[in-house]
């Protein structure tokens, strides 16, 4: 299986766990390896976008037509090709570091939004934040088993400090229960997501894919 | 029939001498060492993916030296020039070595006004005297500077920084490792650990912006009675023990802070206010103190 099949069997069948097709390569390629260590973090980080950050329809509307006038695009029909190209511009690595980038920017725009003053805003943060746990839980119970498993002082390190991140981490969604209202919380809770998103991804790069 | 017998007692044993010869030479150290002249700033790049030290010194020459001991030959060390760059990469070649002898420690030789960007999994980072931009990353590895000015980022898992006589601008972020700056000459000052402390110790330069957290480690903040600056220092859960009440007054900006219902606070001016001082910590303790 060449990188370019691996892409398409990641996309298809999504990468956690890692599609047994795709499983020998990633073993061997550390290109791809680094790719679904890319994509990991990216979806880790994802979840911590609030729901707000749907533009509203008329700003597609008024793009698009923008656009159309000056005929970068040709009306609803050519969409699809546009699209496509696009993607075909970007390839999937590409995409995935630009991601990486993109979210952690909103990852701190969200950590320095005002706290929720409104109930249903408050229910939509924690709704995220529980999103992003479960991400997380669930890539860090996917972890290699070469990590797991290793005694070397690096493998060692990196799973103490794991352990250390998600005491702090039930610690702080504990606080959050409890009050809140707690900004400090908050952004310390945001900031432990981000660290254990980025902890996940070296272990995952370090150990390699099984 | 004798000779027969000599041969056979003989083999075995040079069987075993050629085997620990082999066996030798695959764990005995290396030695690497390559020059570099370079015309103005250059800028290191290290990538060691294997285990091992990294330290950096300064010179009046106008070249890099790399000087490198690898413990056996399972580790595969690159250097190469692309102008002003200089990029060295250890890589391991046999992961079934034992962990002594996946090591690769590296002693650089820069000029004084050098950009590095380091990155190692264990063992210390040292820089000295040096001048310029640099980023080091270690998993496991302490990080020690002394001397060393320009925008400083360091990023550790478990690994501490110790940062002495440093100016520009440092950026630290860590989970467990500690944090600590002795007699700064800093002027935009950023630290995070989630478990480790963090220890300040010098003056905040007028306009400078110094902020400092700490998830459940102790913040500690000395400072000296010429100092000038703003202080805000909150905790969620932890507490502020504040020994320097007798400088520090209410803000003097006209600016009322409290800290939240849910949060305990300590808000105040030291001087004028001229610096902007941040700590925090999650649940461990801030302290603040004047030095004597």
């Amino acid at each position: 299986m060449q990188c370019k099949e691996v892409e398409v069997v990641l996309e298809q069948q999504g990468f956690v766990p890692v599609p047994e097709a795709a499983r020998a390569h990633l073993a061997g390629c550390s290109s791809c390896q680094g790719l679904v260590a890319d994509l990991t973090a990216i979806v880790a980080t994802a979840h911590l976008l609030p729901a707000e950050v749907e533009p509203p329809l008329r700003v597609w509307t008024r793009l698009r037509a923008q656009l159309e006038e000056e005929g970068l695009i040709k009306g609803a029909k050519t969409r699809t090709a546009w699209r496509r190209r696009f993607s075909e511009l970007f390839g999937a690595r590409a995409l995935a570091t630009a991601g990486v980038g993109a979210l952690v920017v909103a990852a701190v725009v969200l950590q320095m939004r005002p706290p929720a003053s409104h109930p249903t805003e408050a229910r939509n943060t924690y709704e995220n934040y529980d999103d992003t746990s479960l991400t997380l839980s669930n890539d860090e119970a996917h972890l290699p088993s070469m990590q797991l498993a290793g005694s070397s002082k690096v493998d060692v390190a990196l799973r103490q400090n794991l352990d250390i991140v998600d005491k702090f981490i039930v610690d702080c969604e504990q606080r959050i229960k409890e009050q809140p209202g707690d900004e400090l919380a908050r952004d310390y809770l945001t900031g432990a997501y981000q660290q254990k998103a980025e902890l996940l991804s070296v272990m995952m790069e370090r150990g390699g894919v099984y | 029939m004798k000779w027969e017998t000599m041969a056979r007692g003989f083999l075995p044993v040079l069987g075993a001498g050629l085997l620990f010869g082999a066996a030798h030479a695959a764990a005995a150290p290396q030695h690497f060492e390559r020059h570099f002249a370079v015309k103005g700033r250059p800028v290191v790049v290290i990538q060691n993916v294997a285990n091992g030290r990294i330290e950096v010194k300064s010179s009046k020459n106008s070249e890099v030296v790399v000087a490198a001991t690898q413990a056996s030959n399972k580790i595969n060390i690159d250097a190469e020039q692309a102008g002003e760059r200089i990029d060295v990469t250890a890589t391991i070649t046999d992961n079934s070595g034992a962990a002594n002898e996946l090591e690769a420690n590296f002693q650089l030789t820069v000029p004084e006004e050098t950009e590095l960007q380091l990155r190692t999994q264990t063992g210390l980072v040292y820089v000295e005297q040096v001048m310029g931009d640099m980023t080091l990353q270690s998993v496991a590895g302490d990080i020690h500077l002394k001397e060393v000015s320009g925008y400083i980022v360091v990023r550790t898992t478990g690994g501490s920084l110790v940062c002495t006589q440093c100016a520009g601008k440092l950026d630290f972020n860590s989970i467990s490792g500690n944090a600590q700056v002795v007699q700064p000459g800093l002027t935009n000052v950023s630290l995070f650990t989630m478990s480790g402390n963090i220890l300040f110790d010098g003056d905040f330069i007028r306009t400078g912006i110094y902020t400092m957290k700490s998830g459940k480690g102790t913040v500690e903040v000395h400072f000296s009675g010429n100092d000038s600056f703003d202080l805000k220092a909150q905790t969620a859960t932890g507490t502020v023990d504040n020994q320097a009440e007798a400088y520090l007054k209410p803000d003097s900006h006209g600016v009322r802070h409290m800290a939240s219902k849910f949060t305990k606070g300590l808000f105040g001016t030291v001087g004028t206010g001229l610096a902007k001082v941040e700590l925090s910590s999650y649940s461990g303790t801030i302290r603040i103190l004047k030095r004597d």
